[in-house]
């Protein structure tokens, strides 16, 4: 693995983030049926900010989101045939690459999105794993803006991911709900929750 | 100004997150707002915590989606032929099954034949002529099922 790392700063791209269209869907969709090299390489290119932070910020662990990021591709490239061009491409890579983080997490038998506990209950929740934080902490380069960041890392994953998605990749709530593979009340009860838990989780003063 | 109306400030603030407002609501918000400085500074607030959020810096490995792009077209390129020779292999056993077939009658007399000038019991014959046709197919099954376990073993591999 590399050592070499450049910061990345979100640049809103309207190319990255207005989302695909439907004839370019089908495109896509054809493209992904051929196991098109070159398209993947585009795809690649475009996306992977995106989803190295979902699995960056899921996982605490910037190795395993690296190994990650290269199977969620693996898979894309495997099983882009049932990529049908009706959702949004992202939402099924990112459902992709949420499936191998819980599946690992069970393989390594460390808190998982799913065991995490009911993050419909009113059960207060966890502190983070310290060593998580400290990680991500090393790729947090703006001092001002790190208490806001360790606060997100501070609550659930299931918070955490319902926030990143929608806040940050700007998802709507049917396509967080596809992510997901949960009901839509489910999404929006989490975002409900979630922003409750940021906004207890923020040291005072902060933001 | 009583509690409620900060509650139900919040509460709509953070519908206009998640769901959106209608046009009434947004209103009646807004004049919230302007009237109590409580709420729109914890609002701000909110605001300014969802616009950290959208600005997360992150560093990702220089070199991460070239190695990537990499490993799916040496991925791309192990699978693609697997399917050609598979398509292959169902042809040649199809040829192979309708020879076998049209075929049987000779090699059953090409047994007895054997058989008579040997002096051998029926049954061996009979055994002979199962293991004649078993044999070849169950080589080929074998074969097939190394090479798929080869091209599992090979697309574990984390690093290229």
């Amino acid at each position: 693995m590399s050592a070499q790392a450049f910061t990345f700063t979100v640049s809103r791209s309207p190319v990255l983030f207005t989302g695909l269209m439907t004839d370019e869907r089908q495109i896509l969709a054809a493209g992904l049926r051929r196991r098109d090299p070159d398209l993947l390489d585009r795809l690649i290119e475009q996306y992977q900010q995106r989803l190295y932070r979902y699995l960056l910020f899921l996982t605490g662990d910037p190795a395993l989101a690296e190994d990650l990021f290269q199977e969620t591709w693996i898979r894309v490239l495997e099983r882009g045939h049932q990529y049908n061009g009706k959702s949004k491409f992202e939402s099924w890579l990112f459902a992709i690459a949420r499936n191998l983080v819980i599946d690992v997490s069970r393989r390594k038998k460390f808190p998982s999105l799913e065991d995490l506990g009911d993050p419909e209950s009113n059960q207060p929740y966890d502190p983070p794993d310290d060593h998580a934080v400290s990680v991500l902490q090393l790729l947090v380069t703006r001092e001002n803006e790190q208490a806001v960041q360790l606060s997100l890392l501070k609550i659930p994953a299931y918070y955490r991911e319902v926030l990143l998605l929608r806040f940050h990749e700007e998802l709507g709530l049917e396509e967080i709900a596809t992510v997901l593979a949960t009901p839509l009340s489910t999404v929006k009860s989490r975002l409900y929750r979630g922003l409750e838990a940021l906004k207890s989780a923020l040291p005072q003063g902060a933001a | 100004m009583s509690e409620d109306l900060h509650k139900r400030a919040q509460e709509l603030f953070a519908q206009s997150l998640v769901e959106g407002l209608s046009a009434a609501d947004q209103i009646w918000l807004d004049g919230h707002l302007r009237d109590c400085g409580d709420c729109a500074r914890e609002i701000a607030s909110t605001r300014e915590l969802l616009h950290a959020l959208r600005t997360v810096p992150v560093s990702v490995p220089r070199d991460l989606a070239a190695r990537t792009q990499l490993r799916v077209r040496l991925r791309a390129q192990q699978s693609a032929p697997t399917s050609t020779s598979s398509a292959l292999l169902w042809i040649i056993t199809a040829v192979s099954w309708l020879l076998g077939l049209f075929s049987a009658p000779l090699v059953w007399r090409a047994f007895s034949w054997v058989g008579l000038q040997l002096n051998l019991p029926k049954l061996v014959l009979e055994f002979g002529f199962v293991l004649w046709w078993t044999v070849p197919a169950l080589v080929a099954v074998a074969a097939v099922l190394y090479q798929r376990g080869g091209g599992t073993v090979s697309t574990r591999r984390t690093d290229v």
